[in-house]
């Protein structure tokens, strides 16, 4: 999964002219060599779709959550009902609300 | 969270994606990209469905290579969204986005609800964001958020056994940590 993410960024770097929405080939040239002409275009629809890099983020997250932290949650009648419903019958959104600090992002 | 969701999906076909609002980059996530990155963690462990693939095409093709709007994305989502059995899409701390990206988060995210009922949607924030949830989806699951005493003990004992200045502590001080830091958080 490291390793994922490290090759992520790299391309990240390498195409970051995509941002300003270059389809300019050139810009390849000192790229890591893709092995076929669909992973490059692979690479360059996922940054087409969004510059942002969310699994960076996640990865530092779960690297600093401290196990069973907020795991209550995934006991309530709330949460049980919410994550079982497959067919609409329950509201599609389940807000965790609260102030900062009260550890909303390591819930677990 | 997305951990716990992913386990929960074990190897049934399962998408779980997940977004960090953050206050910092505030510039950088505009409806569109954050948008994108939900349906670039959709796509990113399968083949990219062809329906992206032409759009692709088609934005390439034009003068300068056009980039994703707003419309276009919500429609390339639906598509995406209903073409898998379920899907969690989670998203932290909307508080820190923009009040305009954010509306138009959550209007993009009900459209794409209603198209596909198979969506779940785990937010967070902090409480005033409820409201603006609540203009777009009549209804919401509410769960207020604070650690439990047992979270707060083992965050405690957790820093405690991590100390490097070990030769000020000692059992007495310790234990009194234990006890008063809980209580005053219970207090709060």
């Amino acid at each position: 999964m490291a390793q994922m993410s490290s090759e992520r960024s790299q391309f990240t770097g390498n195409i970051g002219s995509f941002n300003n929405n270059s389809f300019n080939n050139s810009s390849f040239s000192n790229i890591v060599s893709f092995n076929t002409e669909r992973d490059l275009e692979r690479h360059q629809i996922l940054q087409w779709l969004s510059p942002l890099e969310p699994q960076q983020r996640h990865h530092g997250v779960r690297t600093n959550r401290l196990d069973g932290i907020g795991s209550w949650i995934l006991e309530t009648n709330e949460f049980r009902e919410w994550s079982g419903a497959e067919d609409g019958s329950v509201e599609p959104v389940l807000f965790c609300e609260g102030n900062p600090g009260v550890g909303k992002t390591y819930l677990r | 969270m997305i951990d716990s969701l992913c386990d929960q999906a074990g190897g049934k076909d399962i998408a779980v994606v997940g977004l960090y609002c953050d206050f910092l980059a505030q510039q950088e996530q505009s409806t569109t990209s954050m948008l994108g990155a939900i349906l670039k963690q959709l796509v990113s462990r399968r083949e990219i469905p062809e329906h992206i693939r032409e759009a692709f095409q088609k934005a390439k093709k034009e003068f300068g290579g056009r980039g994703l709007r707003l419309p276009d994305i919500v429609e390339i989502m639906k598509k995406a969204v209903a073409a898998l059995p379920r899907v969690f899409i989670c998203i932290d701390a909307l508080d820190e986005s923009t009040p305009k990206y954010r509306r138009e988060l959550l209007e993009s995210l009900r459209e794409i609800v209603r198209v596909s009922v198979h969506t779940r949607l785990f937010l967070t924030g902090r409480p005033h964001i409820g409201d603006e949830i609540l203009k777009c989806f009549c209804k919401m699951i509410r769960i207020p958020i604070s650690p439990t005493r047992d979270d707060i003990i083992n965050y405690l004992e957790m820093r405690l056994d991590s100390d490097t200045d070990s030769d000020v502590m000692d059992d007495e001080l310790r234990a009194d940590i234990m006890r008063v830091i809980p209580e005053k958080i219970a207090e709060m």
